[in-house]
């Protein structure tokens, strides 16, 4: 052919191919990102109840008894 | 006060989503082959009528990208329709649109080059789609700024509303205005026939079709990478409450 019509395939091609895996790559890593941020949530929130746990205030389900000031009562207390 | 964020869902199936694909690359390879190895030179302009094969598959796609962004702003913008999906699919859309503009920038020019002279000249097609694309790149730029969701998916799609209003201006541009570019060969506005046929017309309605399917493929790519960074960021929020509350009573 003569150039120009290669020269506008790869250019369309390439581009779209390379956006592609960008956007995949992207994809993977914010994924595992995302698990280790979920462990991290996990690892770092207080058991529920305690005064440093997450509580409503941070709009998270809070689960078990409520105390008579209000706050949780800690699931192992003695 | 806007409303409060929901929980995100990361419901896009994988086995569909792969399954389109390899049907989008089937259908873009096809369209290479018929493209560049079986239909025939055109009587004027020669092998060159081979780039028409996936200019105007680009062209399109940027108007449909754009299209659904702007109605993805609008149900965002509805109070009864108002959901975080909606903001995400317009930010997914014209990013990919503003590449499919780009896409039709380039591969126009490249085709320009021995037909016309010139890599670029002002033609009122040419100028406007390049303002599209000035137009979308400052939206997409706009999403970027930081902010609060629901004010920042807001202003966002405002903008995407306004930045649309161009479209039918390049679409209508050669008939409004006297203009190097030819008039659409596949629907014709003006006369509405069809300019392209046999072998020809098949390949690029194959193309058609085959760059839609990519433009699906990485919109819910580009959604879902939307959708886990709100998730991380969400997380990221409860893990350094969780750290301050730990600090705290420590």
């Amino acid at each position: 052919m003569n150039g120009y019509v290669e020269a506008g395939y790869v250019v369309v091609l390439g581009t779209l191919s390379a956006y592609s895996a960008t956007l995949v790559v992207r994809e993977r890593a914010a994924r595992m990102r995302l698990g280790s941020v979920s462990r991290a949530a996990a690892t770092k929130a207080p058991a529920r109840g305690t005064p440093g746990g997450v509580g409503e205030d941070a709009g998270l389900e809070v689960e078990g008894p409520i105390g008579e000031d209000g706050l949780k009562a800690p699931e192992s207390s003695p | 006060m806007s409303a409060p964020r929901g929980k995100t869902q990361l419901g896009t199936s994988a086995l569909a989503l792969r399954v389109l694909g390899v049907v989008a690359v089937a259908g873009v390879v096809a369209t290479v082959w018929l493209g560049l190895f079986v239909t025939p030179p055109d009587e004027f302009m020669g092998n060159l009528v081979r780039l028409l094969y996936v200019h105007p598959p680009m062209a399109w796609v940027a108007f449909l990208a754009f299209g659904v962004a702007s109605l993805s702003s609008v149900l965002y913008l509805w109070p009864r329709t108002r959901a975080e999906h909606f903001d995400r699919l317009a930010g997914a859309s014209a990013e990919v649109g503003l590449v499919f503009t780009g896409l039709t920038l380039v591969s126009g020019s490249i085709w320009g080059r021995p037909t016309w002279g010139a890599w670029w000249v002002w033609d009122p097609l040419l100028t406007t789609t390049a303002l599209l694309f000035v137009l979308y790149l400052g939206y997409v730029a706009l999403r970027r700024v930081p902010g609060e969701f629901h004010v920042r998916a807001r202003r966002s799609a405002i903008a995407a509303l306004i930045a649309f209003v161009d479209v039918p201006v390049v679409y209508f541009s050669v008939e409004w205005w006297r203009s190097l570019h030819q008039a659409p060969t596949v629907l014709n506005p003006t006369t509405h026939k069809t300019y392209v046929h046999g072998s020809m017309a098949w390949t690029l309605l194959l193309g058609f079709v085959s760059f839609t399917l990519v433009y699906i493929w990485l919109v819910a790519h580009r959604y879902r990478l939307a959708e886990m960074q709100d998730r991380e960021d969400d997380e990221g929020l409860e893990v350094a409450l969780a750290e301050r509350r730990a600090e705290a009573s420590v």
